[in-house]
């Protein structure tokens, strides 16, 4: 019964969905202070190399690999901030995106180490490895009438699914306190902000940090999911990719990356004949972005027109602002 | 002595911008900076609050040395401004701006702020309850939910104040709050200001609007090329004889205040 609904291809679907979604939130974090980084897919690959390297070759169990890997590379985050601290908008930018490809062509030609551009393969498969953490607590697939690869793909969806919700819960979280008025200040008024009291130094660096911290996480996560890496998974494409999550969902609230992260994943899937032409749909995408939409789809009059309250008929509001009371 | 500033200068490369320039400002008092467009007042803002360092002199608040301090810093030690082109965060709500210039007295970091431990949840609760204190002081209690941006000039320019209040500042530096406002605004600005100074908040004021200066300031510093030219009680500034050149200077009419 149960294992006529679980599709194993689609679940891996949803899965990929869900990283993307922690991707989404990740360049939203370093976004939130203004800052704009073409270096996420290059924090992302430091995160997957190191914990493809962790696991494979210092039999590092999986899951201090993975947190190994997302702590490491918020520390080259924090590295990286300082500098980027110089650096306003397309600066930066252009500065992150060689980053980026500085870091792939390293991983490229440390081959020793990398095994250069053929790539890693044989990663430790998280799936797997719960399968077989559950079979020695005694229990096996079929004992809920599930096939191996049925059980592999749901509980990896369910891990992927109960992280997301943590990452987004964290980050709602610390967006509606101290830490993220001082985080949409600097976004719109960098001296201002300082003149007010807030060390944006501090809070630069931490979005940044954080940023690459998460990216590293979900780089983690990829090379556990795919069981192979290669360079070539993290070039500039990676990187557009993941910016295009914020710029296409909106980067004024974390559910337009989300939304973006969605919506872009699923597409491609629903659209398989036009899959091979998804960049150039992206770059279509962003221009028509640009003109029309500049804040992404989903904005702040969008999250509140969804939690208006739902009265029989509009009642007439009280005050000025476009934003209704909570 | 609440602030000091002592033989100040500012160049920026070749352009003289402060030469040399003192002047102190006691406890509670409403010290009026003024002088011609392009006299070096803004100058000596930015220079306060650390926004660029002085060529050459020194600043001292409530006694201690604020040289080497970043903006930051200097808000927190009790020193804040507002600005003369308004610079509010436009995207947030008035309260929520209010807010963010209380940031510095707060100390929860990260993790406290995501597991919402109690003493961040009263914290909070005192932050909301600061900011509404402060809006009702400037006058702008009904307007809380409202996004910055849709507020009128007058009202911009006071919550500017309101935002630099919640940093709880022991002087406050208001540049040109008057600039575009009507009379009726100005009106209320001299409540507001009266106000301010009853909260035992010392005020350093740049303005142009002279019956304002006249009305409200204890003393006043006239700027002109960067120099200090007086300084005295309003009325003496009014008679003094190169002030009133500076102003009215007999070839440079484009000057004119």
């Amino acid at each position: 019964m149960l294992s006529e609904l679980i599709n194993p291809y689609y679940l891996q679907v949803a899965t990929f969905i869900l990283l993307n979604i922690i991707l989404g939130v990740s360049i939203y974090i370093t976004l939130g202070t203004g800052q704009l980084s073409l270096g996420h897919a290059g924090f992302m690959s430091i995160g997957a190399y190191t914990s493809a390297i962790l696991t494979l070759n210092y039999n590092v169990p999986l899951v201090i690999g993975i947190i190994i890997a997302a702590v490491f590379t918020g520390f080259i985050g924090v590295l990286i901030g300082f500098p980027a601290l110089r650096l306003q908008g397309v600066y930066l930018a252009i500065a992150t995106l060689g980053f980026g490809e500085v870091i792939r062509v390293l991983f490229i030609n440390w081959e020793g180490l990398t095994n250069g551009a053929i790539g890693i393969r044989g990663i430790p498969h998280l799936g797997r490895e719960i399968l077989s953490f559950s079979e020695s607590l005694g229990f096996s697939p079929g004992m809920i009438g599930l096939k191996n690869n049925q059980f592999v793909s749901l509980a990896v969806f369910l891990v992927l699914l109960i992280i997301s919700i943590g990452v987004i819960w964290f980050f709602i979280r610390q967006s509606n306190s101290r830490i993220g008025r001082a985080f949409a200040s600097i976004k719109m008024d960098e001296e201002a902000s300082e003149a007010m009291g807030i060390n944006i130094t501090y809070y630069k660096i931490l979005a940044f940090g954080q940023g690459a911290l998460l990216a590293g996480f979900a780089g983690a996560l990829y090379a556990h999911l795919t069981a192979y890496i290669s360079p070539s998974d993290f070039g500039y494409h990676r990187a557009v990719e993941i910016l295009i999550f914020a710029i296409f969902g909106g980067s004024e609230v974390i559910w337009g990356p989300i939304f973006g992260a969605i919506f872009l994943s699923t597409m491609p899937e629903f659209l398989r004949v036009i899959s091979e032409y998804r960049f150039m749909i992206y770059g279509a995408l962003l221009v028509l972005m640009m003109a029309f939409r500049p804040q992404g789809l989903i904005d702040t009059n969008v999250v509140n027109w969804i939690k208006r309250p739902r009265l029989k008929k509009k009642e007439g509001k009280h005050g000025t602002g476009n934003k209704k009371d909570k | 002595m609440v602030l000091e500033i002592k033989k100040i200068s500012k160049n920026f490369g070749g352009i003289q911008a402060l030469t040399d320039v003192s002047f102190s400002i006691e406890q509670g008092e409403v010290l009026g900076l003024i002088g011609p467009n392009g006299a070096g007042k803004t100058t000596m803002f930015n220079m306060i609050t650390a926004m660029f360092p002085p060529s050459s002199g020194e600043i001292g608040f409530l006694g201690q040395s604020l040289s080497g301090l970043k903006p930051h810093e200097i808000t927190k030690r009790g020193i804040c401004r507002t600005f003369q082109n308004i610079r509010l965060f436009s995207e947030l709500t008035v309260r929520e701006n209010v807010m963010v210039g209380n940031h510095c007295r707060l100390t929860t970091g990260v993790l406290q702020s995501v597991f919402r431990t109690k003493y961040q949840k009263q914290e909070e609760e005192n932050v909301l309850r600061n900011s509404d204190e402060i809006l009702e002081i400037v006058g702008l209690s009904e307007f809380g939910q409202t996004i910055a941006k849709n507020l009128s000039y007058g009202q911009q320019r006071r919550l500017e104040i309101a935002r630099a209040l919640a940093s709880r500042p022991q002087l406050l530096l208001l540049d040109e709050p008057a600039a575009g406002m009507n009379e009726k605004e100005t009106n209320d600005l001299f409540d507001l200001i009266k106000k301010i100074q009853a909260l035992n908040i010392t005020i350093l004021l740049i303005e142009h609007d002279m019956p304002l200066v006249m009305r409200i300031c204890s003393r006043i510093v006239v700027l002109n090329f960067g120099k200090k030219i007086a300084e005295g009680t309003p009325s003496s500034i009014q008679n003094n004889k190169e002030v009133i050149e500076a102003y009215l200077g007999v070839e440079e009419e484009d000057e004119l205040a």
